[in-house]
């Protein structure tokens, strides 16, 4: 099969309501290292009243917003979209889930005041919003993404920002350690989630741009289950985000320069 | 008579300001934030009896503000007004008091005195009660620095809670959605201004001239009412424009003050022209065509803002005459642009011009207008993530940059040089066409920069706020340029 055939399908939830601080360089990453690979990428807005069919995509993108935003969604998302939604998670569909959105798909949101906000169930976990708002560039190491050739490979970089302490249960598993940052909760050490095919992080940022290698992750997953185990991903090199990479660590290592 | 307390505050402040000066020092907030210490209402004090403006809102605040000055003093009056940047209660109280002398001398002889002052929009709700103004501009609200302001919504509350400790006449943006409904339980004092929606209605098509991969995060799509999606006939830039809810009802108010408008020519070349309007007047709609004096198609909306507050003003005060909209929108043309705000500088046959970016609407239109200039040879971009910068950069990845034109030549620096230089490269440009250097290095690659240019073409930078104040210093010493901004 020529890759001219093969085809990237994004679904981008919410674009117009969950579209903060940055996410939306996740889907112009999945769009660029698709394309420079020569495969086709199309993006779907699925918004408020649309009708979300999990055989009409490849990839989820789900990003987080504003607290209005986020209630304006949470009745379409939880109670229309919910259980088509659920059903794709559980078929394999890959998903990319950033802060709000990640909490979207758990259990429950408990509010400062303790009002417990019913959100998807999709993925077992749940999380408790605090007054600490955590606010700070972070570095994780995902297993997952070890490369025995590249030293770096399995780190990530992002920046968090959220007020919410997430904490999973037995099915769900962390997706990176927090090497700096808070993390799910700052206590456990870990960040993010993993379940099946779905990938949550709160890092924004914007994620995948400094994490060519998570991009990948997600491309080869989602197109090994549209094209068969057998597809190969073409391979792309990573030389403008190592750059970038390198920049962010240097600026990790000397700070800010004052004005 | 007044209280020692005031005095001793303005005592204080000007001792304050001395110590600053022998250390070599500006003296922007500080000394207003010494005398707030001795005297908590100071400002309410420097300002009782007076004519005050207020500028609020995320962008555009020190254009409008500055613009507001310079027609009040063509129309004979003097203002005194606050730096740029000095907007929270130290900076403002700051300006008032050093202008203290001025405003009493233009009293004594006879001279009207105008307070023309940006107020951070985050801290006009405190601020206001002291100010009292008697005309109130909300200018916008865009995204800007959310991890330190937290949600739009939130700002806008503070800024009606401050509108509720004034009876200022309030000047609102009919284009912006979240800005407008200020306007619910304050009709009676509430003027709105905006662009035609004709106008506005004619250059859907035209405007922006190229789509993205990606359409640009956008703010305020949905009603605040009921939820539902605004519906737009027309639109200027990010959520501005002419939205109605179908479901509730809520739409866009007629402006009284408005901006006739064509972008068959384009807005950011020097010399373009426009009609400011005022439908407001008994007899017929008054129409003033006008050179845009700084460039960019947001200066339209700072423009209009700017001659209506300059008119209320003179409704509220009495002095329809010099104030008149004819004056106004004339006294208009001969502003000049600030610092950052759009100024063109020389350095030898070269030219440079510097546009402040400090947030996603802000970077938008400065890619836009780089875009559309016909001078545009390079560009150099500095990102910086000071705590006055906010922490997080993340916000470049909200903008369109897949929609514009980059000049040939792109330059990088910053702090956060990496991001920004990947931000370049995944909107399309070639890296080979990007030079990227640590902040250390930017002074060097601004020789760079200026060296590569030619003759006759504009070297556009878009530095953030504390990369910008770098720049600031590296001009002044490199390139011997007065600190003429100040």
């Amino acid at each position: 099969m020529g890759n001219n055939e093969i085809e990237l399908r994004i679904c981008h939830m919410y674009p117009d309501l969950l579209n903060l601080y940055g996410d939306r360089g996740n889907v112009l990453s999945l769009i660029r290292r698709t394309e420079l690979r020569g495969i086709k990428a199309k993006v779907v807005p699925v918004s408020i009243g649309d009708d979300f069919d999990e055989n009409d995509f490849d990839i989820v993108f789900l990003g987080g917003g504003q607290d209005a935003e986020q209630n304006v969604i949470r009745k379409d998302f939880v109670e229309v979209k919910g259980p088509k939604v659920k059903a794709a998670i559980e078929n394999g569909m890959v998903f990319l889930c950033i802060c709000g959105g990640y909490q979207m798909l758990g259990n429950y949101y408990q509010e400062h005041d303790g009002t417990k906000i019913e959100c998807l169930g999709a993925i077992d976990v749940y999380t408790v919003g605090e007054d600490v708002r955590y606010i700070q560039d972070t570095i994780y190491e995902a297993e997952f993404l070890k490369d025995p050739e590249k030293n770096d490979s399995a780190v990530l970089y992002g920046f968090e920002n959220h007020s919410g302490r997430t904490y999973l249960g037995p099915s769900v598993k962390p997706m990176a350690k927090v090497i700096e940052g808070a993390g799910n909760n700052g206590k456990d050490g870990f960040e993010g989630a993993i379940y099946n095919n779905v990938y949550c992080t709160y890092s924004h940022g914007s994620f995948l741009p400094k994490n060519p290698r998570m991009t990948d992750h997600l491309l080869c997953l989602a197109l090994k289950r549209r094209y068969g185990e057998e597809y190969e991903l073409p391979a792309l090199d990573t030389k403008v985000e190592d750059l970038a990479r390198a920049a962010l660590l240097r600026y990790k290592e000397k700070g800010n320069t004052a004005p | 008579m007044a209280s020692l307390r005031y005095h001793f505050a303005i005592l204080s402040a000007k001792a304050t300001r001395l110590a600053l000066r022998i250390m070599g020092r500006g003296a922007t907030t500080l000394p207003g934030k010494v005398a707030v210490k001795f005297d908590p209402m100071l400002l309410k004090k420097l300002c009782a009896g007076r004519d005050c403006v207020t500028i609020t809102g995320t962008n555009g605040k020190t254009t409008t503000t500055h613009m507001i000055t310079d027609i009040f003093r063509n129309c004979g009056y003097t203002v005194v007004t606050n730096v740029s940047g000095a907007n929270l209660l130290s900076g403002v109280t700051t300006s008032m008091i050093f202008g203290l002398k001025d405003m009493k001398k233009a009293e004594k002889e006879g001279k009207k005195v105008i307070c023309v002052l940006e107020t951070d929009e985050a801290a006009y709700g405190k601020i206001a009660c002291q100010i009292k103004p008697k005309v109130s501009i909300v200018t916008n609200l865009f995204r800007d620095q959310l991890d330190r302001f937290g949600e739009l919504a939130h700002t806008r509350d503070l800024i009606a809670k401050g509108l509720d400790t004034c009876e200022a006449d309030i000047l609102l943006n009919s284009d912006d959605s979240l800005v407008s409904e200020l306007y619910k339980g304050r009709e009676a004092r509430t003027v709105f201004y905006g662009l035609s929606e004709e106008s506005m209605h004619y250059n859907n098509v035209t405007y922006p001239d190229k789509s993205g991969v990606l359409p640009a995060s956008s703010d305020a799509e949905y009603c605040t009412g009921c939820k539902t999606k605004y519906t737009y006939t027309a639109r200027s830039f990010g959520h501005l424009g002419a939205f109605s809810c179908e479901k509730c009802g809520k739409k866009r108010q007629t402006p009284r003050f408005f901006v006739k408008y064509d972008l068959s020519k384009n807005p950011s070349d020097e010399g373009y022209e426009l009609s400011l309007c005022d439908g407001g007047a008994k007899e017929a709609e008054l129409e003033k065509r006008v050179k845009l004096p700084i460039p960019g198609m947001h200066n339209f909306y700072n423009s209009i803002a700017a001659v209506a507050a300059c008119v209320r003003m003179g409704e509220k005060i009495g002095d329809t005459e010099k104030l008149s909209f004819e004056k106004c929108a004339a006294a208009l043309e001969h502003v000049e642009a600030a610092f950052g705000r759009m100024e063109k500088i020389s350095i030898g046959d070269k030219k440079i011009c510097v546009l402040l970016v400090k947030n996603p609407v802000g970077l938008d239109r400065a890619l836009s207008f780089v875009a559309g200039a016909s001078d545009a040879e390079g560009i150099y971009m500095l990102l910086n993530s000071n705590i006055a910068d906010g922490k997080d950069v993340s916000w470049i990845w909200d903008v369109d940059f897949e929609s514009k034109e980059f000049p040939e030549k792109v330059y990088v620096s910053g702090d956060r040089y990496g991001d920004m230089m990947l931000r370049i490269v995944y909107s399309g440009v070639e890296d080979s066409r990007i030079i990227a250097k640590p902040m250390e290095e930017c002074a060097e690659l601004l020789d760079q920069a200026i060296s590569d240019s030619t003759p006759g073409k504009c070297l556009y930078i878009l530095p953030n706020y504390t990369s910008m104040l770098a720049l600031r210093s590296i001009l002044v010493k490199r390139y011997h340029l007065k600190d003429f901004w100040k």
